[in-house]
This record gives C-alpha cells, sequence and structure tokens, in this order.
C-alpha cells in the first residue's frame, strides 16, 4: 500500500516538475516569502527564525549528499503535507492549503539547483 | 410621580448624549486617522485587497477593516498613545529588526482613532469577552498547547511566553501579549478562514488541516498567556 502511494506521489511529482512548475522568478519570490523565514535567503538553513530555542536545525539546501538522498517526490510530499509526514520535524509546516502544485513543483526545482544534486532515480 | 417621570427623562437624555457623542467620537477618530496620515500604511475599507506577494509586501503596516472585531479596545486605546513593537521584525521585512517608533497619538486622538477602529467590525465575529472571564472560553488548554508547541509550527514563528523564559520564533507577530490584545473570537475567526482576512501572508493556511476543536483549543491556549515584560 505505502509502495502504491510513493507510485503515485512519484507519477504526479514527475508530471507537475515536467510540465507546470511555476517559473523561476515567481519562484524566488515564492522561496524569499515563505521558505526563506526557516531555512535562509541562500538555503543554508539559518532563517531569521532559527535561533538557540528553535528545536530543530532546517534543512541545508545546499547539502547535495543529504538533498540526494530525497526523491522529487519526498520533497513534494513534505512541502504538502509538512515535517511529519516524513517523519521529521513539526516545525516544517504543512504547506498544501497555502501552495498550488505548480508553486511547489517550482520550488523543487529551485531546491535541486541549491543542492546541485537529483534524487534517487 | 413627577419625580420618577423627571429622572427617567433625564436617563433618557443621557444616554442618547452619550449615544450622539459615541457617534461624534467615530466620526471624529476617522477624521483624526486621516489627518495623522495612518491611511498612509493602513487601509481601513475592506474586503481584503491583496492578491499577490507583491501587492503584500508593497503594503507599509497591517490591513485595520477588521480592526473592531480582532483587538481588545482597552489595549487599542492604549496602544495608540504609546505604541511598542508587536512583531521582532519591520513589517513585511525578514531583514530588518523592529525598532519601534511607530507615530504616538496624543490622548484624545488615540481615543478618537480607537472609536473609529473598533467600529471596523465583520459579521460573525463576536465581541471578545471581558478580560474577567477570559478563563471561561471553551478549549482544552492542553490540547492546544500540544498543537501549538508539538504538533504545529506555531512556536517556529511566534514568540510565545513558555514556563520558564519567553521562546519562540522572530517572523511572526509575537503572541506573547496576546491576551490583553486580541479578540480569542476573532482569532478562532481568522484560523478557520484566514483567507478572508489575508489571502496573501507568510503564514500556512490551517483550514482543512486543522478543526474548529483543534483551533478552539488553540485559542484557548494563547489566551492562557500571562503577559511578560518582553
Amino acid at each position: 500500500m505505502i509502495t502504491m502511494k510513493k507510485l503515485i506521489l512519484a507519477s504526479f511529482a514527475a508530471v507537475v516538475l515536467s510540465f507546470g512548475a511555476a517559473k523561476a522568478e515567481e519562484t524566488e519570490t515564492l522561496y524569499k516569502f515563505y521558505c526563506a523565514q526557516c531555512h535562509g535567503f541562500d538555503g543554508n538553513g539559518d532563517g531569521p527564525n532559527v535561533s538557540q530555542d528553535f528545536p530543530v536545525t532546517p534543512r541545508n539546501f545546499n547539502k547535495g549528499d543529504v538533498m540526494g538522498k530525497l526523491s522529487d517526490a519526498d520533497l513534494v510530499n513534505v512541502i504538502k503535507e509538512g515535517g511529519p509526514s516524513v517523519s521529521k520535524s513539526p516545525m516544517m509546516p504543512p504547506w498544501g492549503k497555502t501552495l498550488t502544485d505548480a508553486e511547489i513543483a517550482g520550488l523543487v526545482k529551485k531546491l535541486r539547483v541549491l543542492c546541485k544534486c537529483k534524487g534517487p532515480s | 410621580m413627577r419625580f420618577v417621570s423627571a429622572l427617567f427623562l433625564s436617563a433618557a437624555m443621557g444616554a442618547a448624549l452619550l449615544m450622539s457623542m459615541a457617534g461624534v467620537s467615530k466620526a471624529g477618530g476617522a477624521d483624526v486617522f486621516k489627518s495623522k496620515g495612518c491611511a498612509a500604511c493602513h487601509y481601513t475599507d475592506g474586503p481584503a485587497k491583496e492578491k499577490t506577494i507583491a501587492d503584500q509586501l508593497a503594503k507599509k503596516g497591517p490591513e485595520l477593516w477588521y480592526a473592531g472585531s480582532k483587538f481588545r479596545p482597552e489595549w487599542l486605546g492604549a496602544w495608540l498613545a504609546d505604541p511598542k513593537p508587536i512583531r521582532p521584525y519591520k513589517y513585511n521585512s525578514l531583514t530588518e529588526k523592529n525598532a519601534g517608533g511607530h507615530p504616538k497619538l496624543s490622548g484624545g486622538d488615540a481615543g478618537q482613532v480607537k472609536d473609529f477602529l473598533m467600529g471596523l467590525t465583520v459579521k460573525g465575529v463576536a465581541a471578545a469577552p471581558p478580560m474577567k472571564d477570559i478563563k471561561k472560553i471553551k478549549g482544552k488548554k492542553i490540547k492546544g498547547k500540544l498543537t501549538f508547541t508539538k504538533k504545529q509550527p506555531c512556536s517556529g514563528c511566534h514568540l510565545y511566553p513558555a514556563r520558564k523564559k519567553v521562546t519562540g520564533g522572530f517572523t511572526g507577530p509575537s503572541l506573547v501579549n496576546a491576551v490583553a490584545r486580541l479578540n480569542p473570537n476573532w482569532i478562532q475567526a481568522y484560523m478557520e478562514n484566514s483567507k478572508a482576512f489575508k489571502p496573501v501572508k507568510d503564514m500556512p493556511n490551517f483550514a482543512g488541516i486543522l478543526s474548529k476543536a483543534d483551533i478552539r483549543n488553540v485559542t484557548k491556549f494563547i489566551m492562557s498567556f500571562k503577559p511578560k515584560a518582553k
């Protein structure tokens, strides 16, 4: 059942990423508005919310070795459903009721640029 | 009998005078709001106008078209006369700290603008309960705390008073003094349908993620905060 869900998500991600991703300029605006709060403007995981009290270290998108282990479907899933959907921290919010599929697809593309990596095939 | 009639008449005249004074205060408040330049940063005619992130970023201050449903009047009047930062960062900024400096109004002007803003209400949001009854609002505080601090990322962006110290994130408005500032009925309405109030904002929409009961519990938790100096 889980495999089937993963397969559907992967197919969905592939289709959206291929055809429906937001333009790079729009994605940049989205990233700065939403993601930079915790992940930082350069994606280093050092946004303005991150202090000594922050309970987790937000993902550093520039670390290709870690980001490379996550598939595009994983990234879509965590942006949409939040950290707990992939057994990560709830400090990563669920953006599925805020961002469109195309906007999320655009953000996944940006993360791949930052990490200079691809997900597992 | 004549005495009772006279008493009734003077009471009725007093009530009419008070009502007309309130009307004058609201109208005067609108004039003060304009003459002091408040409208340069805050719009007061709803519904929400912003459609894109660019629209939101073009705003210099928060919209106030539902201020009468959002704020507590006693807090609003005091804040207008002696404003203190609510957000750790400047409005719409993730890089510039909020050093304060919001224009102050004199006591009389603050009262009039407060009356004007408190007249800007939205349907379906009941007025705030009296402060003495704040502990009686519905909800389960422990469940709300769990949602606020563990299950959802609220504390990632909002400061709040934990047991030993103020903690949390910095990009949203501080909730440390929320019990004095906000109408709990507005928090509930906003969380249930935040797009109606703020169609574009850097906080996730939780409608469809949190149930009405979840939101009620979170509101109960926020209303349990004891204001601290910070």
